[in-house]
């Protein structure tokens, strides 16, 4: 395991198998979680060589770049590419950097990850263009002006800004003019979605939509008083609300505007990459024009599950067409896209989600803009790392190079085809596939992508030994001071040796990114199949995997063993099954979007929080340690830390929870009772601290109301059926719901079966 | 189900056969909405978080469909419930009756309800769930705290236009227990 998290924090990535079948036939029968990678391009770690020259690209088809696997000989004055195999000729200016001694950086072992530093013609600084709902409660819009008022002073300075407002009408704020306040209207109610051409016919002539005339989008540096002066002077749409009326939102309109403007700005600096994030800010659904998701009568209830089954969600079809057309746009110019849904009922995000996961943006799911989850998120957007910059990279690709014996099977996670046919890709589709390029608008330090390869190698072809298993990930993007970077990985895996037992690939196997992998794999089925058959799909697979590499008697149930880096994999799948990832009941359709959104994004140690959340137990009788995640870890005389990812909780057993109602706590006499409570509000305050989007936190005591989310997290391995008159350590939970020691028994006795 | 065929008979005699009724579920925090919920919809009991997002099922109770909508009830939550007043057929109020330090909060809550124009002629179903736990107050505590000693009567009581149906059953939904019968009894009134 070290060596793979070694790996990990080297060059962020970790594969499922670390040894590799030598045959396609080998790999169907024995690699029964598929071959895949999680692949971080922005992991940052010290030690990463930066050079601030070009790369060297093979010139044969792979165009794979010049890394430490490649072969050097006397004279040096060439390379043999360890993808294709192709001899490349050195450019005169390596003459004499190689020498027997000596290397260049990128061919020294310790480069496997390096950063190259791209020559860039012209780079124009990010641009944020908010999208603002207008339709709040009083509170709700003043709380999201107080933050965007304050964002002003976050943004880097020579950054543009643009504001658009909507209800039942757009507004686009021409900031430039400063001589009054002096907005373009839009109707709210088309039908048909903005295209560039009419836009521009609207706002002015094409070259006054350049970012050099400043009139829509200007440095924030410059505007910074007259739009603090806009925002103040937001009023909530004037549109009357009967009471069983919803408000008029033209939100598909508002996408669209802010999408062809962004795509105009881009067509008048052709030869510029453009920076650029929309950011919408939404406190409900859209009822007006296209794109909308309920209509404003309030007998129609907007959809739910059920109806998205049975086919019966009225405007989803058409709303998820039009925002996935808004989407394309996007990714076509450039631009991300991010939705901070600030409502305590749904806005959409269901229809919505593809204009975010497929430009790569962050989404935020908040009971309100009162809310921290909303202010501390949308805060930490803007933090800077300790050079003072912001953490992020735009417009990147990343292209993934493989040798002969490997095939790209696709991608999972928040990107778009770039539709590049290479000869390494396979036909056997897994996610977005068919191409071994990507292209991803926006990502940070987390943003992390799943891969999913194949075996290609025939059986009776052996390997050469000097041929090790190679893939090599690129990806170029433009930080955020505008810079081109291009980030080259090369990872290495050995071969199983075909006639070596099947411990060398059980060796290899690592559970957390297998369970993540699969997890993604899950979730992506979940866009087109029905939740139950996922669920057995898992299943059957759980089982096909531990009778491959569990240690059994035939039919001895009793007899069955797993190696340690297997163990866990099963209790993985166990809380995967129950999660909100694959559990639709008391979730609506916006929530589930926002989870599943989320395990798309992050790398493994968080998914796998996501998917078994961690419980620390804080007591009198030592330091905190973790505990299981079921049912007996909860005691009367201990608290616990409960980590989902989405929701921090601190859980005070009852007899703390009296001993602290009793004031203990302020009494001198018990300094330590003061330090056991401290204790975990520490540590969440630092989980809080670093997390994405800020999660939920809550602080309840043992019996309460706010405990179910403890409750429905754990193994209810003690339940009103199994143990009535439990008394002493264990809480007690009203399931049905399998625990994970029936669902362990039940996987051993379908493992074992011959 | 809980439900007798008898009452598919009455439903259908009513007329009420294969309509969609819309059924409110309301209630303070952890009264337990969601997991009657969970139970009606496919007779499994389920541990659930506090739901945020109002989740709508749609029930199938003998023959006749429910459209439910379960709404979170803790405090910020309850503003969107009049989001869903509009066209409602029955409201079920749930109240922690294990929970008497909460009573008062639930009456408010309930009042509020009761005085809502919209909801002037809705049947309210009002749940005492939670008697499995020990010490639990009798039904007639519960409805002194919340105002409720005069109801329109457990029995299929025909009652004059204009009087708004209203019963208090007690019951335990994680023991399975004594909701059935406030829904057959709710059941009379849907039309």
């Amino acid at each position: 395991m070290d060596a793979i998290y070694q790996s990990e924090d080297v060059d962020g990535v970790r594969f499922s198998w670390n040894v590799w079948p030598t045959s396609r036939v080998e790999a169907t029968r024995k690699l029964l979680v598929p071959l895949g990678a999680m692949y971080t391009p922005m992991k940052q770690n010290q030690n990463t060589l930066q050079v601030p020259y070009p790369p060297l690209h093979c010139k044969g088809l792979c165009t794979a770049v010049l890394n430490p696997f490649c072969t050097v000989a006397p004279p040096y004055r060439t390379w043999v590419c360890p993808f294709c195999l192709q001899h490349n000729q050195f450019p005169p200016h390596y003459n004499g950097c190689i020498t027997d001694t000596s290397r260049p950086s990128e061919l020294l072992p310790n480069a496997s990850t390096i950063e190259y530093l791209l020559p860039t013609k012209e780079s124009a600084p990010p641009i944020y263009l908010y999208i603002v709902d207008t339709c709040l409660p009083d509170d709700e819009l003043q709380k999201l002006i107080d933050s965007l008022t304050m964002s002003l002073s976050l943004i880097p300075e020579n950054s543009y800004v643009g504001l658009i407002t909507f209800g039942s009408m757009v507004q686009v704020y021409e900031l430039g003019f400063t001589a009054c306040p002096k907005s373009y209207v839009f109707r709210g109610n088309s039908q048909t979605a903005f295209k560039a051409a009419t836009l521009l016919d609207k706002l002015g002539a094409p070259e006054t939509l350049n970012l050099a005339s400043k009139r829509f989008l200007v440095p924030v540096g410059e505007c910074d008083d007259s739009l603090t002066t806009i925002l103040e002077e937001i009023q909530k749409d004037p549109c009357r609300v009967p009471s069983d009326r919803r408000p008029q939102r033209a939100t598909g309109i508002a996408f669209s505007i802010a999408s062809s403007l962004l795509q105009a700005v881009a067509e008048q600096a052709p030869h510029t990459k453009l920076a650029a994030r929309v950011m919408a800010f939404i406190g409900g659904p859209a009822t007006v024009g296209v794109g909308m998701v309920v209509s404003d009568d309030l007998k129609e209830p907007i959809r739910s599950h059920h109806d998205i089954v049975k086919n019966k969600a009225k405007h989803t079809t058409k709303a998820y067409a039009h925002y996935k057309s808004v989407a394309e746009q996007a990714v076509a110019a450039g631009h991300v896209i991010d939705i901070f849904s600030c409502s305590l009922d749904q806005v959409g995000l269901y229809e919505m989600r593809e204009m975010v996961k497929l430009t790569g943006g962050f989404m935020v799911l908040a009971d309100g803009f009162f809310h921290p989850m909303f202010q501390q998120s949308f805060q930490k957007i803007f933090s800077r790392d300790p050079d003072h910059q912001l953490n992020v990279g735009y417009n990147a690709d990343i292209q993934v190079t493989t040798n002969r014996y490997l095939k790209i099977c696709g991608a999972i996670g928040h990107v778009s085809s770039l539709n590049v046919a290479s000869p390494n890709v396979s036909e056997n589709e897994i996610g977005i596939g068919g191409t071994s390029s990507w292209k991803v608008c926006g990502l940070d330090q987390n943003s992390t992508f799943a891969f999913y390869f194949e075996i290609a190698n025939q059986h009776n072809n052996a390997i050469p030994v000097d041929q090790p298993g190679l893939i090599q990930f690129t990806t170029t993007y433009q930080n955020g001071q505008g810079k081109r970077i291009m980030r080259v990985t090369t990872v290495r895996r050995e071969w199983a040796d075909p006639s070596a037992t099947i411990s060398t690939l059980a060796n290899g196997f690592d559970q957390e990114t297998s369970a993540v992998l699969m997890a993604r794999l899950a979730v992506f089925k979940a866009e087109t199949e029905e939740l139950p058959d996922i669920t057995r799909w898992l299943d059957k697979m759980l089982i096909r995997l531990v009778s491959k590499y569990a240690d059994f008697r035939k039919d001895d149930p009793r007899s069955f063993n797993l190696a340690p880096n297997f163990a866990i994999y099963p209790h993985f799948m166990f809380h995967l099954r129950r999660s909100n990832f694959l559990q639709a009941f008391n979730n609506s359709p916006d929530e589930s979007s926002f989870y599943r959104f989320m395990l798309n994004r992050e790398n493994v140690s968080n998914s796998l929080i996501m998917i078994q959340p961690t419980l620390e137990q804080y007591s009198f009788n030592g330091p905190p340690a973790p505990v299981v995640l079921s049912a007996t870890s909860i005691s009367a005389n201990t608290i616990l830390l409960l980590d989902t990812f989405f929701h921090v909780l601190i859980f005070h057993g009852e007899m703390v929870a009296k001993w602290r109602k009793e004031g203990y706590d302020k009494d001198p006499q018990h300094q330590t009772f003061r330090d056991l409570l401290a204790a975990p509000k520490e540590d969440a305050k630092n989980i809080l601290k670093d997390r994405f989007p800020y999660p939920r936190y809550i602080d309840c005591d043992q019996h309460s109301g706010e405990a179910r989310f403890l409750l429905a997290t754990i193994d209810p391995n003690l339940t009103h059926v199994s143990n009535p008159q439990e008394q002493g350590n264990g809480e007690v939970v009203f399931t049905d719901d399998v625990n994970l020691h029936v669902f362990l028994e039940h996987l051993k006795k379908f493992a074992v079966q011959s | 189900m809980f439900l007798f065929d008898w009452i598919w008979n009455m439903l259908s005699f009513l007329g009420l056969y294969n309509k969609n009724a819309k059924i409110l579920f309301l209630g303070l925090d952890n009264a337990g909405k969601t997991t009657l919920l969970g139970v009606l919809k496919d007779g499994r009991l389920s541990q659930n978080r506090p739901t945020f997002h109002p989740t709508s099922e749609e029930l199938s109770m003998g023959n006749i469909k429910f459209r439910t909508y379960d709404l979170g009830g803790h405090e910020t939550a309850r503003r969107l419930w009049r989001d869903y007043y509009t066209s409602v057929d029955a409201i079920v109020y749930l109240v922690d009756s294990s929970a008497p330090e909460r009573f008062e909060e639930s009456k408010r809550e309930l009042d509020a309800l009761l005085s809502s124009d919209e909801l002037s002629n809705v049947p309210f179903l009002v749940l005492g769930n939670k008697i499995d736990v020990p010490g639990t107050p009798s039904e007639e505590k519960l409805r002194a705290s919340l105002g409720l000693t005069q109801t329109t009567g457990k029995g299929k009581v025909t009652l004059n236009p204009g009087v708004r149906p209203i019963e208090v059953f007690m019951c335990s939904v994680v023991r399975r227990y004594g909701y059935g019968d406030g829904f057959k009894w709710l059941s009379f009134y849907l039309s």
